[in-house]
């Protein structure tokens, strides 16, 4: 996936502005004329400045704004990204209410009878096996607090 | 003496034994695997290093990183895939030996030669980090500030690609490190009102979101697309292995002296240092036409190289806290989780520890050679392992993993975001090491130049008085000379088809 120079320059030049920006609003140290609000202005400075010989370095490319290179299709790569943020903003959105024990051998079974072409016993078995094994870890062993969701009522 | 039995009797309790026997197993695992990097290995094992007390921490990633550099090796010689980039240099070479009928040679030369250069590397480390840590007690906040400066610098000149590229990976590092409260004036910035950042960006959603969900990314479109060969059976691999390491020894104590010295170097790691091994050693050899047709010389050269890499990049982090690789620099992360902070202070305050780590080292190096040689006899089954299923259960581990640090779904999401970021960056040529250097060292650039800049009542050129500052200073300045003009020259100098071109490598090994 190549997005050509000068527009990543001028996002990259846009976030210097705003952290130069920014860095202005913060107070200096008393007596002092430099203070929390410095080192940001010198990296915004800095990445303002990168930023736009970024943008002059992609003007003379002459170069698509976007381009595909892969071996792999645009739509199966696109799919892929879509999967694997879809698995995890599922996961953000529904374990604090359904709890770990239920979203994620469904959504690891999903993702990898998906993946496997349909071979949805194999995706099933691996997913429950694989949760079960991370909760085990993670959960009872290094008493990382995953959210047991609606299953808290049904347990406690 | 007392510290250094106290030192081996904290390696070889039980509870570290065992963290570097799964470390190591966890390792081979992923540096078999063609894709996952031992880079891969140390983000993802990280989250479970903040359950671990400082030395099983620290044993677990040296264990893992070593033994995934080696199992790197084997698909390499096997089916011409290397494992992970640190074997890219000799893969060639390596498969070549096995279409000569000598597979099992290829592989013995590749694990002894990359346990001698672990050892060497080892052996550098022991005796010039403390050396060089007393040196460097009597350093200020002006030293500091322009080692830690010179580090981003050359990360940035080594990382491959463009430099301007380069440049900016660094500053977007950098900006996420300034995210929080100041460390010298309590001040709180770019937080957007979320309370959960006061603290900062977790360093954990920053490693797993830049190293690993970003390799998700780029390998999940490819599943079901290479088909793995048909692994072929390999043979003693220590047969006749011996005479041969024996018979380029100079390459092997080259290779693994120039490793060390490679990895020491900020930005530079073993995949460099396997590089620039396999060239020096085509370069000074009577038989430079055999390279690249199975000759053995830069394959014990590289390999060697590349596993001393490892050690060497530990003097500049344990003795400054300024990391040498992208693993280093996650090493750096975990000892500050645990509220241990490298410097030379810590060759004194904490002597124990780090001689245990040199243990460490030593003791992961030696186990090279019995865990490599089940790597290699169980290698026809971890390619076997279908990767629809493999990657999706990284995904998973990498949203536990992320959470755990803090138990904060924010940082689930964070890294996410810096996943996606990390994969449009590599696409597009900018290099990610530069970016993960600058995320651990920007806290240590910006309060020792604030130090400094109080210290000086606002005078820059007090940054220079003092003589080993001033050196530095000049030659960070010269460093940056150089990518500044690089930078410009390469935007003036774009043709029709730029150099910008190629994909930047993600910096792992």
């Amino acid at each position: 996936m190549r997005i050509n120079d000068w527009f990543l320059g001028l996002l990259l030049a846009a976030l210097g502005v705003a952290t130069l920006v920014a860095a202005q609003a913060f107070p200096t140290i008393p007596r002092q004329e430099y203070g929390a609000g410095t080192f940001p202005a010198i990296i915004g400075s800095l990445m303002t400045a990168l930023g736009s010989l970024l943008v002059l370095s992609g003007c003379r490319q002459h170069m698509p704004f976007f381009s595909w290179h892969s071996k792999v299709s645009l739509s199966r790569s696109f799919a892929c990204f879509a999967a694997v943020i879809a698995f995890v903003l599922a996961y953000l959105l529904l374990t604090p209410l359904l709890g770990f024990p239920i979203v994620a051998p469904v959504l690891l079974a999903l993702m990898i009878g998906w993946l496997s072409g349909g071979r949805w016993v194999m995706a099933v078995s691996v997913a429950t096996v694989m949760s079960a094994m991370v909760w085990l870890a993670f959960a009872e062993l290094l008493h990382v607090p995953l959210s047991l969701g609606v299953l808290e009522e049904v347990i406690y | 003496m007392s510290e250094l039995l106290t030192a081996l009797g904290m390696v070889f309790s039980w509870d570290v034994i065992l963290v570097v026997l799964g470390a190591s197993l966890f390792g081979l695992f992923i540096g078999a695997i063609p894709g996952l990097s031992a880079t891969m290995a140390t983000a993802l094992l990280v989250p479970l290093t903040f359950f671990m007390d400082p030395l099983p921490a620290v044993a677990s990633i040296v264990a893992a990183t070593a033994m995934a550099i080696v199992a790197g090796d084997i698909p390499g010689a096997l089916l011409r895939i290397p494992g992970t980039p640190a074997s890219a240099a000799y893969t060639e070479e390596a498969y070549q030996m096995g279409q000569k009928g000598f597979l099992g040679q290829a592989l013995g030369v590749n694990l002894l030669c990359s346990a001698t250069g672990g050892l060497i590397g080892v052996a550098v480390l022991a005796g010039f980090a403390p050396l060089i840590a007393e040196f460097a007690l009597s350093f200020t906040s002006d030293e500091y500030f322009w080692l830690a400066l010179l580090g981003l610098s050359c990360a940035v000149l080594v990382s491959g690609g463009v430099p301007l590229k380069g440049a900016l990976s660094m500053l977007l590092g950098l900006m996420i490190s300034m995210v929080g409260m100041d460390s010298v004036s309590g001040q709180v910035r770019f937080t957007f009102g979320v309370s959960e950042l006061i603290g900062g960006v977790s360093i954990l959603p920053v490693l797993i979101g830049l190293f690993a969900v970003t390799e998700i990314l780029r390998r999940l479109p490819e599943i079901g697309r290479d088909v793995i060969p048909q692994v072929p059976e390999v043979g003693n691999p220590f047969r006749g292995a011996c005479s041969l390491m024996w018979k380029y020894k100079g390459g092997v104590v080259r290779g693994g002296l120039l490793g060390t010295v490679i990895g020491a170097l900020p930005g530079a790691g073993a995949d460099i240092a396997s590089w620039v091994s396999y060239a020096l050693a085509r370069r000074f050899s009577r038989t430079p036409e055999k390279f690249g047709t199975g000759h053995p010389e830069g394959l014990v050269a590289a390999s060697s190289a590349n596993n001393a890499a490892l050690a060497g990049a530990y003097v500049p982090a344990l003795v400054f806290g300024i990391p040498g690789d992208t693993i280093t620099a996650i090493i750096i992360g975990v000892l500050m989780m645990k509220g241990i902070t490298p410097g030379p202070d810590v060759f004194t305050t904490d002597s124990t520890l780090v001689m245990a780590i040199f243990l460490v080292f030593l003791l992961a190096n030696l186990l090279l050679l019995p865990l490599g040689l089940l790597a290699v006899k169980s290698t026809r089954h971890l390619l076997a392992l279908p990767t629809s299923v493999l990657y999706p259960l990284i995904l998973l581990f990498c949203i536990v993993g992320a959470y755990a640090a803090n138990n904060s779904l924010l940082d689930v999401g964070l890294m996410l975001v810096l996943g996606l970021l990390a994969y449009v960056m590599t696409e597009n040529g900018f290099p990610i090491g530069p970016m993960i250097l600058a995320v651990i060292l920007g806290p240590v650039v910006e309060s020792n130049f604030m130090r400094s800049m109080i210290k000086s009542n606002g005078d820059l050129s007090m940054l220079f008085d003092r003589p080993i500052a001033a050196a530095l200073g000049a030659l960070a300045l010269l460093v940056w000379g150089s990518i500044i003009l690089g930078s410009v020259r390469s935007a003036l100098s774009q043709r029709k088809n730029g150099s910008g071109d190629g994909k930047a490598g993600v910096c792992s090994q």
